[in-house]
């Protein structure tokens, strides 16, 4: 009879965890592709139950030690399931992963790169989903708090207005691509204390030709180029923009060459990144 | 008659495959040679040989008893041209813009063709009795006015000054893609422009009846080999043609037609010569 | 028909005249509303002269890169088919512009810059990459039998085409995501050079190709009867393919490094231009020179006002006229 009890107690709970159940335990096994994610993850504590990350993941430096598992077009289906885990972080274009995810019973975590304000609401639910809820919670404020400090010290002087470049061929002024009136490149500027010149652009990215350039006259030219430039690259890049010298940013030698990866990641330290941006804006409300 | 143009052991082989194996023929000026042959006989390559399109590994092809090789490309061409079994144009020409392409050679690099050129262009059409498709496009004629109208480039093409006195025309095959009233009428065109123009003439050609209608001297090739030349009558006979074709044929003169004939009778067993 | 020379000079006269008017026209025209007084005003110092920057730096050098691109591919178009002997053949069939393209991308990946004022690391790697295309199609071509057959150039040149392409995926795959996308935007064709400096690095280039295709007029003429007959006529076959070929792979990679490789106007322009005046090459070519460059102008022009302040690439409008063009071409033969 104990036998009988036992072993139908073995079905039910076989079945139970078979089932598609709320999980209680919060995941233990976390694979993130997005780097964004990687690094909420590691912010609000989760880092620890991170067993793989994506091809472009660099930060915080625990990721380095990590499995590498493929990114946005390359995910690697087999090392994944073989990891086993109970969490994947997906991008939301990725349809054929997350189809084969979903068969195989893996959670996910759906991500669409967005707008500043959505980092907090993401930082929130990834928190939720990885189990450490007030970490998110007081990671969210805190940005918030800091978001809040940088508005206050650039409000009320005047915003100039930028361009905000965020890709172009090296050494030559040709590909130039810029931040448009949509995403959170343009929501940085904005609470950066800048009025981006291609606000009424209602897209993400604007291919800045020269004409655009010299007609919309910006102010400050704000370059993000993530990756290691030496000082005279630097200062070769910039250089590229004398050809322009109409445009009042090249003038006053306002053109900001930033290869910090804070300013183009969505994540925990885009407060950091805002403010590197509003230094380069509002350089005396920072003494 | 000296030779105009002459083969002297002339040897060509496509790859390891040899075409011709030490064939000497000559025309001489003023001359109307066939080169008779199956398919196969090396006929075609050896009017390509002749043309100087084609190098022979041994031998050698003379022009006016000079090495043909050592003659400037332009300066044969000035003498000799080919008319070839068919002629495909990539592109819309005119037939006046086709003949006018014969006169190539004798203008300079950048010179455009002049008053003369297009006097002798259209002299050429006369002759070939394709005057008025002058502006016509080439693509939209028959085969035997393009045929027609290409002999009329050809003549175009060797004509120097004062006409087209030792000049030379070579056809490859030029009744082969035409149909029989169109064959009649190559025939007769190329025997009344041998009469009015001092011009040599040498065709290749595997149809017997139209050898024997225009030329006057033949010279048979088997296997790349010649197996006799000489003047018509005395090479096209039903031995030679045996060997030739392995067919067994009855040759006359035709009185309406006014030149031998040939009718193949019965088929040879291969390898039994008469 | 009329004789070549009035043809000649009827071709420079009003196709001139029309590539003329695009080029004086272009740079007047764009999303922006520029003040001419102002422009040419020599009072004001030219670093502060955003409207006559506007026509020198950004409007100028576009629209002379236009024409000069234009008349290149409508002309290597043009020998490249007389070569192939084939109408569909496009200065980009023999793979001038997979190894232009695969040079592009290798540079925009690592970030290749070449620091020469004005002369972008993808332009020179472009050019770079379509000489070496160039040469791998000829040495498979000549190892037949030591001539140049057009049926083997073709073969590799589809071949190399195809080789390419698979290794431009390749990098593709390895690349991050915003390269890959510059990548896309480079294939489509890009005009906007703001600088004097490409096209004086690749006007030499392009004029040593018009001298030899002026060269190459009667030949070509020639080598449509077909390479036998075309000996006959006294050229030296082989050479002039070699000549053909070469010159229309300078000019094609020339203009590809400059702007991308902007399809249809290398198939486009020859045929219409032969509707209008004919096939021999001797007006074929200035013609098409001439047309290639109005029309891509036009083209440039195009993309600048439909969408502003987006602009609509260059290779993009021309696809979308070259497209219907062809059909219609089809229907016409058919």
């Amino acid at each position: 009879m104990r036998i009988v009890a036992a072993v139908l107690m073995l079905l039910v709970y076989s079945f139970g965890a078979g089932a598609q159940q709320p999980q209680q335990r919060p995941p233990q096994r976390i694979i993130s592709i997005i780097p964004a994610l990687t690094e909420i993850l590691f912010a609000i504590g989760a880092g620890p139950r991170v067993v793989a990350v994506g091809s472009f993941d660099d930060y915080p430096p625990e990721v380095k030690k990590l499995e590498r598992v493929g990114a946005l077009l390359d995910p690697n289906l087999e090392r994944i399931l073989a990891l086993k885990p109970d969490l994947v972080t997906v991008y939301g274009s990725q349809t054929d992963l997350q189809r084969q995810l979903e068969r195989a019973g893996v959670p996910m975590f759906l991500y669409r790169h967005a707008r500043l304000a959505d980092v907090s609401a993401t930082i929130l639910e990834l928190g939720k989903r990885a189990g450490q809820p007030q970490e998110a919670e007081a990671l969210t404020k805190s940005i918030e708090r800091h978001l809040d400090r940088i508005r206050q010290r650039v409000a009320g002087r005047p915003r100039p207005r930028t361009l905000v470049v965020f890709g172009r061929e090296a050494l030559a002024l040709r590909g130039v691509y810029a931040s448009g009136g949509h995403g959170f490149l343009h929501d940085m500027l904005t609470a950066a204390g800048g009025d981006n010149i291609f606000a009424d652009v209602q897209r993400e990215s604007v291919q800045a030709t020269s004409e655009l350039i010299l007609a919309r006259r910006p102010d400050v030219v704000i370059e993000l180029r993530v990756g290691d430039t030496t000082p005279e690259q630097r200062l070769k890049e910039i250089e590229v923009w004398n050809r322009l010298s109409s445009v009042p940013a090249v003038q006053a030698k306002r053109v900001f060459f930033l290869t910090d990866a804070r300013t183009v990641v969505p994540g925990p330290r885009v407060a950091e990144g805002t403010e590197l941006i509003a230094r380069a804006l509002h350089p005396d409300a920072f003494k | 008659m000296f030779a105009l143009l002459q083969a002297a052991d002339v040897e060509f082989s496509y790859g390891a495959v040899p075409v011709l194996r030490g064939v000497s023929m000559d025309v001489p000026a003023g001359g109307f040679v066939g080169i008779l042959g199956p398919n196969g006989s090396g006929k075609t390559t050896l009017l390509k040989v002749l043309a100087g399109t084609l190098r022979p590994a041994r031998g050698r092809v003379t022009v006016d008893g000079m090495n043909i090789r050592n003659i400037p490309r332009r300066d044969v061409a000035r003498r000799m041209a080919v008319v070839p079994q068919e002629t495909h144009l990539t592109f819309d020409y005119s037939v006046l813009e086709v003949v006018l392409m014969g006169r190539y050679p004798h203008l300079g690099t950048f010179q455009i063709e002049g008053p003369d050129d297009i006097a002798i262009a259209r002299e050429a059409l006369d002759a070939t009795g394709t005057r008025n498709f002058e502006d016509r496009q080439f693509a939209t004629l028959s085969g035997g006015e393009k045929q027609r109208v290409i002999i009329a480039a050809a003549l175009a093409q060797v004509t120097r000054g004062a006409g087209t006195t030792g000049a030379l025309l070579l056809l490859d095959e030029p009744t082969a893609a035409l149909d029989l009233a169109y064959q009649i009428e190559i025939a007769a065109l190329l025997r009344d422009l041998q009469q009015r123009t001092p011009i040599a003439i040498a065709v290749s050609t595997h149809d017997l009846n139209f050898a024997a209608a225009v030329c006057r001297t033949l010279v048979l090739l088997s296997e790349g080999r010649v197996l006799a030349a000489g003047p018509t009558a005395e090479v096209l006979t039903p031995v030679n043609i045996r060997q030739l074709y392995g067919v067994d044929a009855d040759v006359h003169q035709h009185e309406a037609a006014g030149h031998l004939v040939v009718v193949p009778v019965a088929r040879v067993r291969p390898g039994a010569y008469g | 028909m009329q004789p070549v020379r009035r043809r000649i000079a009827f071709v420079l006269a009003g196709f001139g005249a029309i590539a003329a008017i695009a080029v004086a026209l272009a740079p007047l025209v764009g999303s922006t509303a520029i003040h001419l007084g102002r422009a040419f005003d020599r009072s004001i110092p030219f670093g502060d002269n955003v409207d006559a920057q506007i026509l020198f730096v950004a409007r100028l050098p576009r629209t002379l890169a236009g024409a000069l691109v234009g008349a290149a591919l409508a002309t290597a178009g043009v020998v490249f088919q007389g070569l192939l002997r084939n109408p569909l053949a496009t200065p980009f069939t023999l793979g001038v512009s997979s190894g232009a393209a695969l040079g592009a991308m290798l540079a925009i990946t690592f970030g290749w810059g070449l620091g020469i004022a004005g002369i972008s690391g993808v332009a020179a790697a472009s050019f770079a990459g379509a000489a070496g295309a160039v040469a791998i199609v000829y040495a498979l071509a000549r190892a037949r039998h030591g001539g140049l057959s057009t049926n083997v150039l073709l073969l590799a040149g589809v071949t190399l085409n195809a080789f390419f392409s698979a290794l431009i995926l390749f990098v593709q795959f390895f690349a991050d995501f915003t390269d890959v996308y510059r990548m896309l935007r480079w294939l489509v064709g890009d005009l906007d050079v703001a600088s004097y400096q490409p096209l004086a690095a690749s006007l030499p280039l392009l004029l040593v190709s018009f001298a030899f295709f002026a060269w190459l007029a009667r030949p070509l003429n020639l080598l449509s009867l077909g390479p036998d007959s075309a000996e006959a006529h006294g050229i030296d076959v082989r050479t002039a393919q070699r000549v053909a070929f070469f010159s229309a792979s300078l000019a094609t990679g020339a203009a590809v490094s400059v702007a991308g490789p902007i399809g249809f106007v290398g198939i486009v322009i020859p045929h219409l231009v032969r509707l209008l005046v004919g096939a021999d090459h001797r007006v074929v070519l200035p013609a098409s020179a001439l047309f290639g460059a109005a029309f891509l102008v036009g083209c440039d022009l195009l993309g600048r006002i439909l969408m502003p302040p987006i602009e609509i690439p260059v290779g993009v409008i021309t696809a979308l006229i070259g497209g219907p063009f062809f059909l219609w071409l089809l229907m016409k033969r058919g």
